[in-house]
């Protein structure tokens, strides 16, 4: 246990020093954020005070939705494209002959990379707060909550782009389908039940749905967690099935590309 | 004991062309890296791999680390399988790659020693000690706290060999290790392994360069086309110029590299290589 908070201090480490050592990367992380709350907000502006979706108004309804689902994309965007980069460096066979084990690995970098984006997060949502007065009533357990489970979900959706990207070159594809095709589904910016019924009933399949859903009524509403119980349930059980094949997926794909010679294509 | 035992080892890369290839050439086929390759190398040996390239030298690093996973036969390491029981292995191997940018280039050079020292699960405590060793060893004590992004190829190389000892490893394996050094740093280099070898560290050393295959190792390995063609000792009589001659001229005669274009057989080759233990005694 002690051996694997020490890789965990060590990879932390690593991310913070190159993120810090990357200055201009992180300003314009910071500008990007910024720039994209602004639009939201002079959009919920435009739209005018008396759209109330789901009985909200609508800037803090698109802070949580967008937020939450662009830390979904960003956090597997971040993971793959650390493996992307050692790929291209031949870092990720040296430490593939490491003695930690490559499942381990693989969870400790990913937990890195989305430390990042649980920041990125947060700063969201309080410039949202500070900068824009989104009004939040949040009911801070069920937020903690919501948010542990988002944040298994996206490791799994960002261990599958891995395991995309070892295996066929192209956790890119993956990617490409979270940030276009389930946005649409995801009820990041507008009511899920807004689209027609066959779009609703595939929405209710998205876990992303499931997670912007409870987010909302945990940190806009302060709904506490025995009230949203079904949906918290639905997300646990996403969250598990979605780890596990991720894990499984990974395994295979590493166990394969060891055997091809494929683990440093890109 | 023998610490690295290779039984009828293959290795085969299938190639598939791109799934749009309508316009290229790209063909489908398949690459013999290894052919039925046994060999096992003993605790304190040092082994010269020698063979022009795609000949397999690298891919037999690769398979003992377990960065790749042999198709047939069976690697194993210290007395664990290479397929089954890869932690255990990879517990017991360093490797020195010779891909030089396989560092994290905004980390320093120990900041990379300690990033790789922890995965290799090295007590935080002995971390800092090792790491100092190390660095000494390799002779880049001074640069120690600069970015490896600022590094000479000579320097990522030594850095390179840092990494491989800081986990104080049973099987060494080196993938051309003084490519990039200058005499000075190759010398140094040389007796480094020497030590580690009377420490009873196994080593292998891929390589191109005669004169370091002669000077290091107490046995070759000439691979050619994936077909190991001789397994032979090669003792200090050949740290000679002129058993450096000699094995330079069997090696280009084995592989079919001289002016005719014809290999020889292993029994030619035995008898040129007594020939030349014999000259140089």
């Amino acid at each position: 246990m002690s051996s694997t908070l020490d890789k965990l201090a060590v990879i932390l480490r690593r991310d913070l020093l190159t993120a810090i050592r990357h200055r201009s990367g992180f300003v314009m992380t910071l500008a990007g954020l910024l720039t994209e709350l602004t639009a939201f907000y002079y959009l919920s502006r435009a739209i005018g005070p008396g759209f109330h979706p789901d009985g909200v108004a609508y800037f803090p309804f698109l802070l949580v939705g967008t937020g939450l689902y662009t830390f979904f994309v960003m956090s597997a965007q971040a993971f793959l494209s650390s493996v992307q980069e050692a790929q291209q460096t031949g870092t990720l066979e040296v430490l593939m002959t490491t003695s930690t084990a490559p499942a381990e690995l693989i969870i400790l970098s990913s937990v890195s990379a989305f430390a990042g984006s649980v920041t990125n997060l947060a700063v969201y949502i309080l410039a949202g707060v500070a900068i824009f007065r989104a009004a939040i009533h949040a009911n801070l357990l069920a937020c903690v909550s919501v948010l542990a489970l988002s944040l298994a979900i996206a490791l799994a959706l960002g261990i599958f782009a891995a395991t995309f990207q070892i295996a066929f070159q192209k956790g890119s594809a993956l990617l490409w389908l979270l940030g276009s095709g389930l946005w649409l589904l995801s009820g990041a910016t507008f009511p899920v039940r807004s689209l027609p019924q066959p779009l609703v009933t595939l929405a209710r399949m998205v876990p992303f749905t499931y997670a912007i859903d409870t987010m909302r009524s945990a940190l806009l509403d302060g709904r506490p967690l025995g009230a949203m119980a079904p949906t918290v349930a639905t997300l646990a059980v996403y969250a598990t099935v979605l780890l596990a094949l991720a894990m499984l997926g990974l395994s295979v794909s590493l166990r394969r590309a060891r055997r091809l010679g494929t683990l440093s294509f890109y | 004991m023998n610490q690295v035992v290779f039984e009828s080892v293959g290795k085969v890369f299938r190639h598939r062309p791109a799934l749009f290839n309508w316009l290229g050439r790209e063909r489908s086929g398949e690459t013999v890296a290894l052919d039925h390759v046994s060999f096992s190398a003993a605790g304190g040996e040092v082994v010269a791999l020698l063979g022009p390239n795609g000949s397999g030298k690298t891919t037999t690093l690769k398979l003992i680390s377990t960065m790749l996973l042999a198709e047939g036969g069976a690697v194993r390491v210290g007395g664990f399988d290479a397929r089954r029981d890869g932690n255990k292995v990879r517990r017991q191997v360093g490797i020195a790659v010779a891909n030089e940018r396989s560092f994290f280039p905004r980390l320093s050079a120990r900041e990379n020693l300690d990033f790789f020292a922890a995965l290799d699960e090295v007590s935080r405590r002995e971390r800092r000690q090792r790491i100092e060793e190390v660095l000494r060893e390799v002779g880049l004590e001074e640069q120690a706290d600069t970015l490896v992004m600022k590094f000479s190829s000579g320097m990522y190389q030594r850095l390179g060999l840092a990494r491989a000892l800081i986990k104080r490893p049973s099987v060494l394996l080196l993938d051309e290790p003084t490519r990039s050094l200058d005499a000075a740093a190759t010398g140094s280099f040389w007796t480094a392994v020497r030590t580690l070898a009377r420490r009873n560290t196994t080593v292998f050393v891929a390589t191109h360069n005669f004169a370091e295959a002669a000077a290091l190792a107490s046995r070759v390995l000439l691979l050619h086309r994936g077909v190991l063609l001789a397994d032979r000792p090669c003792g200090l009589h050949l740290s000679t110029v002129r058993a450096v001659d000699e094995l330079r001229e069997l090696y280009f005669r084995l592989t079919g590299s001289d002016a005719s274009g014809e290999a020889e057989s292993e029994e030619d080759f035995e008898e040129s290589l007594a020939r030349s233990a014999g000259a140089a005694s």
